[in-house]
């Protein structure tokens, strides 16, 4: 799974927020904004990765268990197709 | 700076305080009449009907149309370059400061600085009703007034000093609170222009955005449109940008 081109990652006053650019991304002209963990996660997808390795990031970088973890990447992965900025 | 067009179809304008040659034809000669500037050296801006982007629009849509939305467009890009960005408000002004209602379609921008002009009369003005171009120059925060504004014309040739932004939610009393900095971010962007090709310009957007956010109050309004809606906002914010040394 990768973050499709045309997607931004940027810190602003302290928050990460994603923001489109115009010449890739016809459909979205909102933002999205990101926690710590999202932005660990974000990065890896920038470069493409699977699900398992999304997990694993989370629970080295964090004391989470490994079903917390298998939960949050689910969500965040659900954030992103609902947005429509991932491709398999 | 781009050089002067030698081109006599272009007129020259002050916009934001940056000199903008301003193609000719298709009603734009006449939107900007109140900017028009007699000045012979390099410009700022230079905005050329060339790269319209026609394929846009529907073809219903008259040239007029195009010609003032695309120009408006042209100027944005440019303004951001020079730290500066537009968001969607009606900019009121009282002595010297520029009070800044947002929010999105029908959340009440104009009815609430209309509000103002009730409750103060002649000592307010409307400075933009939809689009006023916001800079950041010497460590200040301005207001300006330009040709794009939206369906009632309303615009001013003027600038002031940014002492706050609002943005509106309509409810069934008035109550007012200030906007941490995280949900200002997200509400300014959701009323700015942030799309662009080069991802320069997004980076040159998000530094003024960062510059605004450490000095500019931000709050949001829930209101019934009626006076006491405008006394409230404008004793806060009067008093906010006071306590911000604006």
């Amino acid at each position: 799974m990768k973050i499709k081109d045309g997607y931004v990652l940027r810190e602003v006053a302290g928050n990460w927020i994603v923001l489109p650019l115009a010449s890739e991304t016809v459909n979205f002209s909102g933002m999205l904004t990101l926690n710590n963990s999202g932005v660990v996660l974000w990065r890896l997808l920038e470069q493409g990765a699977s699900k398992d390795r999304l997990v694993k990031a989370l629970t080295d970088e964090y004391e989470v268990s490994l079903e917390q973890a298998a939960s949050d990447v689910d969500s965040f992965i659900n954030k992103l197709i609902n947005t429509g900025c991932v491709e398999e | 700076m781009k050089a002067p067009s030698s081109d006599n179809a272009y007129i020259r304008c002050k916009i934001a305080d940056l000199i903008a040659e301003v193609p000719c034809g298709e009603g734009l000669e006449s939107i900007c009449e109140a900017y028009k500037w007699n000045y012979e050296g390099t410009v700022d801006i230079s905005i050329d009907a060339g790269l319209y982007r026609i394929d846009k629009y529907d073809p219903r849509i008259s040239r007029e149309t195009v010609a003032y939305m695309e120009s408006a467009y042209q100027f944005y890009l440019n303004l951001v370059d020079f730290n500066g960005f537009y968001l969607h408000s009606s900019a009121v002004v009282r002595d010297g400061r520029a009070y800044l209602f947002s929010g999105p379609c029908r959340a009440g921008k104009s009815t609430h600085t209309r509000l103002w002009k009730e409750l103060f009369g002649k000592d307010v003005y409307i400075i933009n009703d939809d689009k006023p171009a916001l800079r950041h120059v010497d460590g200040k925060w301005y207001v300006y007034g330009t040709p794009w504004c939206g369906k009632d014309g309303i615009n001013m040739n003027e600038k002031a000093l940014l002492a706050g932004v609002c943005f509106l939610k309509k409810a069934p009393e008035n109550k007012i609170r200030i906007v941490d900095k995280f949900e200002a971010m997200q509400k300014i962007l959701g009323q700015t222009i942030h799309k662009f090709d080069e991802i320069n310009k997004l980076d040159k957007l998000l530094k003024s955005l960062e510059l605004f956010l450490e000095k500019i109050p931000v709050y949001e309004l829930e209101n019934v449109p009626e006076v006491s809606a405008a006394e409230l906002s404008y004793n806060t914010m009067f008093k906010g940008a006071k306590e911000a040394g604006l």
